[in-house]
Order: C-alpha cells, then structure tokens, then sequence
C-alpha cells in the first residue's frame, strides 16, 4: 500500500489522486476489482483511458479523509441498489414485480429468468438484476426480517 | 417522463431562445438516491431541476459547453459536461432504466455546442402499463396481466378452424359424454327403489342391465374418439403453433436475439407450445365435460333432494377455499424445483462438455462439490413441493370424506324418516363421488389456464414482434458493388455508440481492409453492412441507393460471409457448400470446392462429398470447415463479400492454401477483410483503421506505414509480439 497515496474531489464533482507527487493530481475513476467475492477488497485507480493507475489491496488502510472522498465516489458510481426489506413479490405471468425499500430509497422493479438474472455467490448473498439491467443486492438474507425473507425464499 | 411534445420519436428542430427544446425526467438524484430530477435543455442552457429545489441545481450556458457524453455506471448512467475550461461538470444520475434516453441528450447538447440545429432521436416507451400501472416485462411490450385471455383463446381457437368438423364433432363428444356419466346412478335408483325394495316384476332388471350396458358401451366408444380426436387436434394445433412460431423467429431482427439468451428462445418453441398443448389436451376436454357434467348433477342433486344437497355440498366450498388459498403456493413450490431443475441441467450440461479441461486441471473433486450443491438444491425443493402437496391433498381428501360423511348424517336420517328413498340415497351418494373430483380441480383451473395462457403469450409476442423487413420491398436491385457510409451513427445500447459516425465510400471490386483494436467497431461495421442492424442515424448507400429502400431477401442473397468460425450444418460436405444456392449442379459444388482449395481434402474422406460434417461442422478439422465456408461464399457468387477473420487460428501451411482460395473469391468483388494478422490485408487496395467507432486512418498499407500513424503502431506491436513468440518457441 502506497503511504502517500490520498483521494479527494478536487473540484467537489472531480475525483483525483496523489500517489508519491502531492504536485500531481491525477482524474481517476475507482473501480472494485470483484465487487461481490470480496466486497470491501482490492480496489483499482484507473486513470482517463482506462489504465491503472494503483490497486488499493484493502481501502480501508487509507487516511480517514481519502476513505470519505472514496465512499463518496463509489456512492456515485455503484448504483447497485441493497435491499433492506422486501414489500412484496409477485410471481405472475412469466415475470416476478418486486417492491422493495432500498439504501437508495423504495423501488420497484420486475424480473423475468429468475434462474438466469437472481445470482446466489453463497447461499445467503444475492444479486437480483431487472429487465434492465438494474442491480438490485441482498448481502445477507440472514439480516432480513421475517416476513420479507419469506417472501424471497417463497420465490426464489 | 416529461417531453416538449407527444411523439415516440422525438426529433426537434431548433427553436427560439429560452424555449425548451428537451425536458427529460431522471430516477435518480446526483446523490444516487431513487428519485426524480428533471433536464431541461434549451438553446441557451442546460439546467436540471428537482421537484424540492426552488433554484436550478445545475444551469450551464451552452456557450461553455465542450463536450457531453454519457457515463457509464455500474446499473446507471451519468450525463457529464466537459467545459471549455476542460472541468468536467456531472449533471443527472439515471439508473440503466433510462440510460439510452439521457445517451440521446447528450448527443444533443453536443449539437449546440457546435451551433449545430438540435435532432436526436429518443423513443418514448412505455415502461408501466397504462391500464393497471405494472412495470412492463419489456419495453413498449404486453402487460402480462392485462392481456385479454379471451382474445388469447380466440387466437389459439383461430388455428383450430384449420379442422373445425373435429372440433365441432370434439364438442358434440363432450356433452355426449358428459350426459352419459349422469345415466348410470339413475338406473341404480331405478332398480334399487322399483326392484330391490317395492319387488315389482323383476325382469325390469334385465332390461335396465341391457341398457346400462348399452349405455357403458357407448360410453367407451365415446370416449376412445374423445381421446382419439384429443390427441389428433392437440398434436396437430400444437405443430402448426410451432411451426408458426419457427417461421417469425426467422425474420425477426438480430436486435431480438442479442437481448434473450437462446435458451429463452428455445423454450417459446418447447416450454410454452408444451403449456398450450397440455391445456389443450387436459384442459379443455375438462373443462368441457366436467362443467356440464357437475352442472348435470348438480341440477339432478337439487331436483331429487335439495335440502340434503346443500347439506353434503358444504364441503365442497371448504375444499374449494383449500385448493385456490394452497394452489397459488404450491405452484410457488414447484416453480422453484424447476428452476433448480434448470440449473442442475444446465451444470451438468456444462461438466460433461468440458470434462476434457476437467481432468487436465485435475479438478473431478471441486466439480463433483459444484454437482453436489446443485443435486441438493434439486432434491431439497423437489421434497418440500411434494411434501406440501402430499399435505394439500391429504387434508382436501378428509373434507371430501367429510362430504361423504355428512351424507350418511342428514341422508340417513331422511331414508329412516321415510323423507327420502334408499335408491336416491344411493344415487345422491354415486353422484357425490362424480361431483367432489372436479370440484377440487375446479380452483386449479385458474392457475393452469394462466399457465397456458402465460405461454399463448409469450408465443404471440414473437409473433407479433416486428420483423425485419425481410419480405418487403420491391426494389430488388443487381448489386455492382458500391458500398457508402454517410456519417453513419450505430450502438447495439443505444446509450453506447459503437460507431461514431462513420463515412467512407468503397468502389465496385475494391477490396477494404478493416483495422483497429478489439471493440473499435469493425464487427459492427460488417453487421451494418449486412443489415443485420439498422444505423441509428446516417445512411448507408449501396450503389447510391438507400440501403433501407432496397429488398433485404434481394440485398442479401447478393453479400457472401466468411466468418473466423465458420458455421456449418448437420448434413453432408456437399449440402453445406450449396447452402447458398439450393439445388446448384454438382460440376458447380466441385468447382467452387476446387476454387476454395477444398476439394482435395474432401476426395480423401470415404464418403466424399457425402461425408457428413457433423453438428456445427464437428467432424472436420478447423482449416476443413474454413475451407468448406469458402466454397459456399464461392458457389452462392456475392457481388459484395465479407470476410471476417478467415484465416484466424488455423496453421501456416492451411492458412496459405486458404489465402490462395480467397484471392479467387476477391476477384471482382467489393470485399470487407478484418483480419487478424494485419500483414494478411497486404493486398487489400485500401486500410480504415478505427479507434472506438471512429476512422482515424485511411489508405493503403504501404501509405500508412509510411504515414507512421496508428497503423504502423499497430504492426510494429504485433511485430514485436511475434518476435516474443517466436523467442518463447525457440
């Protein structure tokens, strides 16, 4: 990990790195390298074509100030939604219509190939994606309550 | 979504300033919160407003405007302005919902920054369902839910006019059958009351065993051409469906298939013909007979004895709360076991086809875990949907006792009170046993009619999608072989273009070499060329006209394709290189596999030209099969050919025979080459090189070596990448 590393927005939408040259603040775009295997690990710099730049092995090392500058960023390009309760689950007609209170507020939203589009990477994390194309994330089904964990077994 | 006027296709021109030329309503907040931002463009500003927010939030002068594009995020977008001062400025966050209508804006707001007039193109689709609010499966498609099932079932009902005397005479069967049921308890009352217990003449008896024989007879006789005409109609509707389907699959767009997996695909043409067939053969003949036939009873009960019909029917409205309260969840429960079934399938499909690479890594065990975890899946939800049924059923089967039992109660009370006679105790008790059976059917009936009118949907979907203009179009033109893209605009996501506006102009017989790095637009460029997709904006002219306006079966029954994989079907050697032109004379098949350097290899196998390729080509070797395309593009004789990485991954000495089939192929043919191995296009008359959708070079290989630009860079790295292999082989 690179001591002189630091992150911040530099103008407030503009988000920039020093690494070993504080003179040199580089635009660069933070992107987890395998955002659901190891959510929280392993976190990559690339610069404005797309090259890294630096690979943050574990993003909670950095300096408090970079971690809330980071957070901030990948707040604004991680759209992936989690949910925190499930409303309702409507299996109808081919296509499940899901209601949901998100981290990024309610939704709605309605699947099709659930075999395909909900992906299990343990048997309590689960990534569901919509017609299209939205990430809709559950970390822990273990963390729902009751009723919406119900809901999702009855339908997954 | 708000929008300066009601149209699905939204091009404006320019207006005055101040006036709203686009007002687009976002999901998002700049915060990533769901919720809802509005853009407003005019010819002056970019301004977005929020519904809580008295000023605007972003409000940029046109003047300052560099640049706009659309910033992809993982499930969303971003709408960013580059100032002329180069800071980059976000403006609205949207999820991926609306990501190609934002896309659109931002080409707009780049054609004011120009001072160019303001025309994008951005479709209103419909997300939710105008009549119950649902979001919408797809785009602009059917609501599941709103769909009338009697216009579904009028539509599959139009494809049994096809037989309408079997159908009539299927019908007329039906209530035969029906009435025939209702026959056999009343002769048991008959002999029961008249002959058992009044002890008239007994050789009634004979005379009404005569007639329920006859009657049990007929019964079977109706049955055996019920079922005969079932599996006639079921299997021959169900053809036709499928034959149906099969034909509108083959004219829809490539857009369709890039969107649904095959697998999807496949299944409209299995899975949903499968639901429609089963309600054709189990369910309508149920609901034919077992709606008159409980009606039948039910009339007959409520004649004989109405107090004690309403009495032992009690019962049957418990069993019906039961069916349709548990149905919904035990469909829920078998759902879930099939999509498991899926998955297990689609595992086990996947190890057995690489159990090669399997076993060169050594990897049996970790596999057999994989299979494992998916066989418990499958045996987990399969127990549960079984238990829950077998529980379900167990305790219909006790209210339906119940049912039997309430019977003896009040029945046994009118037969000892002289309020009712043995023989219609009897017969109420036979009808009883007719009646609970489909009774407790009758809520499922729902269910599986959604099923299969679930399927009929999906069915008609494609059937009803628009297809490529395939058969339209007269204008069947002979193709000389100009090829002219005029400042042509293309992405596969509408939100992403590929090709950025492309012009460039082929002459007849020149041969165009296309170059760039992988994703720079030179597959799709070839796919435009083809039509396989239209251009979002721009045209594509060939021979001066609009390609648009010429006949697709005629346009492309005049391009030739040779692809890096060539795809060859399950049939004989000769069958695949007359693909093109059905019926070709042999001497033409032999010439064309002589001209393709084929010919000698297909003399060597036992059966010649008869040899069979196997499934995709499987039995010849990759060289084999690259060969046997080229004689196909030879035979079929295209005014226009493609070549796409033809020479990839085959060896030096196949390679060469292959370059040598191809420079025949050329001659006389405007031809489009990508080629792999940049020094292959030595002898192509001209080289686009393309940087992400862009033509950044253009002319022949010796110009742009000489020009010591993209291209050269791009040879001397795959020079200097040879080198490295050739190091690591020696």
């Amino acid at each position: 990990m690179n001591a002189d590393l630091k992150l911040f927005h530099d103008p407030p939408e503009m988000f920039r790195a020093t690494l070993t040259d504080a003179r040199q603040r580089i635009l660069v775009k933070p992107v987890w390298a395998a955002p659901l295997s190891h959510p929280d690990k392993y976190l990559a710099l690339l610069d404005e074509k797309g090259e890294e730049v630096i690979m943050i092995a574990d993003p909670a090392t950095l300096d408090a100030d970079s971690r809330a500058a980071l957070d901030l960023e990948l707040g604004r390009r991680y759209l992936t939604a989690t949910i925190e309760r499930v409303l309702t689950i409507d299996p109808e007609h081919g296509a499940t219509y899901f209601s949901v209170q998100t981290a990024r507020g309610p939704r709605d939203f309605v699947m099709q190939h659930l075999q395909d589009n909900a992906l299990w990477f343990t048997p309590t994390h689960i990534l569901l994606i919509d017609v299209d194309g939205n990430r809709y994330e559950i970390p822990d089904t273990r963390k729902l309550d009751p009723a919406s964990l119900k809901m999702l077994r009855a339908a997954l | 979504m708000t929008a300066t006027v009601d149209s699905p296709e939204l091009i404006l021109p320019d207006r005055a300033p101040g006036t709203p030329l686009l007002e687009l309503d976002s999901d998002l907040t700049l915060d990533g919160r769901f919720g809802s931002q509005t853009l407003h463009i005019t010819s002056t500003h970019v301004r977005v407003t929020a519904p809580d927010a008295a000023a605007p939030l972003v409000d940029i002068p046109v003047a300052d405007i560099a640049s706009a594009r659309n910033e992809s995020l993982v499930g969303g977008g971003r709408l960013e302005i580059t100032l002329k001062n180069t800071d980059i400025r976000p403006v609205i966050a949207y999820t991926a919902s609306l990501s190609d209508r934002f896309s659109e804006a931002a080409r707009g707001i780049e054609q004011l920054a120009k001072g160019e007039p303001f025309s994008i193109g951005i479709k209103l689709q419909k997300i939710r369902c105008p009549k119950c609010g649902r979001l919408l499966p797809e785009r602009d498609g059917h609501c599941p839910a709103c769909v009338s099932k009697w216009k579904m079932i009028f539509r599959i009902g139009r494809f049994l006019t096809v037989y309408k005397f079997r159908t009539l005479a299927l019908a007329a069967l039906a209530i035969t059958s029906a009435a025939l049921h209702l026959a056999p308890p009343l002769i048991q009352r008959q002999i029961i009351n008249k002959i058992l217990i009044q002890h008239e003449d007994f050789s009634q008896m004979w005379t009404l065993i005569g007639l329920w024989t006859v009657l049990l007879a007929f019964g079977a006789a109706v049955q055996i051409t019920q079922g005969r005409l079932i599996a006639f109609l079921s299997a021959h509707v169900i053809a036709d469906i499928r034959a149906a389907v099969y034909r509108a699959i083959e004219f829809l767009k490539m857009s369709y298939f890039e969107k649904r997996k095959a697998g999807a695909i496949q299944s409209r043409l299995t899975n949903d013909t499968q639901n429609i067939w089963g309600f054709l053969v189990d369910g309508v003949p149920f609901l034919l007979s077992n709606t008159l036939q409980v009606l039948g009873i039910l009339a007959i009960m409520l004649w004989t004895n109405w107090v004690l019909t309403l009495c032992i029917l009690s019962p049957v409205l418990i069993v019906m709360v039961i069916s349709s309260i548990f149905w919904s969840r035990l469909i829920s429960r078998w759902h879930r076991w099939s999509h498991k079934w899926a998955r297990f399938q689609s595992h086990l499909t996947e190890a057995l086809s690489g159990i090669k690479v399997m076993k060169a890594f050594a990897q049996e065990d970790q596999e057999n875990q994989r299979f494992i975890a998916a066989n418990d899946g499958l045996r987990h939800s399969g127990t549960d949907a079984d238990q829950y049924w077998s529980t379900v059923f167990g305790t219909m089967s006790f209210f339906i006792a119940l049912g039997m039992l309430v019977h003896f109660a009040v029945g046994g009370w009118m037969v000892f009170h002289d309020r009712l006679t043995i023989g219609d105790f009897v017969m109420m008790q036979v009808y009883l046993g007719l009646i609970y059976g489909p009774m407790q059917w009758f809520a499922a009936i729902n269910n599986w009619f959604s099923r299969a009118m679930a399927g009929a949907e999906r069915i008609f979907e494609v059937m009803d999608t628009e297809p490529e203009k395939y058969l339209q179009g007269n204008n069947a033109h002979p193709i000389v072989g100009e090829v002219q893209f005029e400042n042509v605009r293309f992405g596969y996501d509408k939100s992403n273009p590929v090709i950025k506006g492309m012009s460039f102009t082929a002459a007849p017989g020149e041969m165009i070499g296309l170059v760039g790095k992988s994703g720079s637009g030179k597959s799709t460029t070839i796919n435009l060329i083809c039509r396989f997709y239209e251009p979002d904006s721009g045209c594509i002219r060939i021979d001066g006209i609009d390609s648009r306006q010429l006949s697709l079966q005629d346009m492309r029954s005049q391009i030739g394709v040779v692809l890096q994989e060539p795809f060859l079907f399950n049939g004989t050697v000769a069958e695949n290189i007359s693909y093109g032109k059905p019926g070709a004379p042999f001497e033409d098949i032999i010439a064309a596999a002589k001209a393709a350097n084929a010919h000698h290899f297909i003399l060597g196998k036992p059966d010649g030209y008869d040899s069979q390729v196997g499934e995709r080509g499987s039995k010849l070797s990759g060289g084999e099969r690259q060969r046997v395309s080229i004689a196909r593009a030879i035979l079929h004789n295209p005014r226009i050919l493609i070549l796409d990485e033809a020479t990839s991954s085959v060896d030096v000495e196949t390679e060469k025979q292959i370059q040598e089939a191809i420079g025949r192929l050329v001659q006389g043919r405007t031809t489009f080459a990508i080629a792999h191995r940049l020094s292959t296009l030595r002898n192509a008359n001209r080289l686009i090189v393309l940087e992400k959708g862009e033509i950044v070079e253009c002319g022949t290989h010796a110009e742009l070596m000489a020009k010591q630009g993209v291209f050269y860079n791009l040879v001397k790295t795959q020079t200097a990448v040879n080198e490295i292999v050739g190091v690591g082989n020696a």
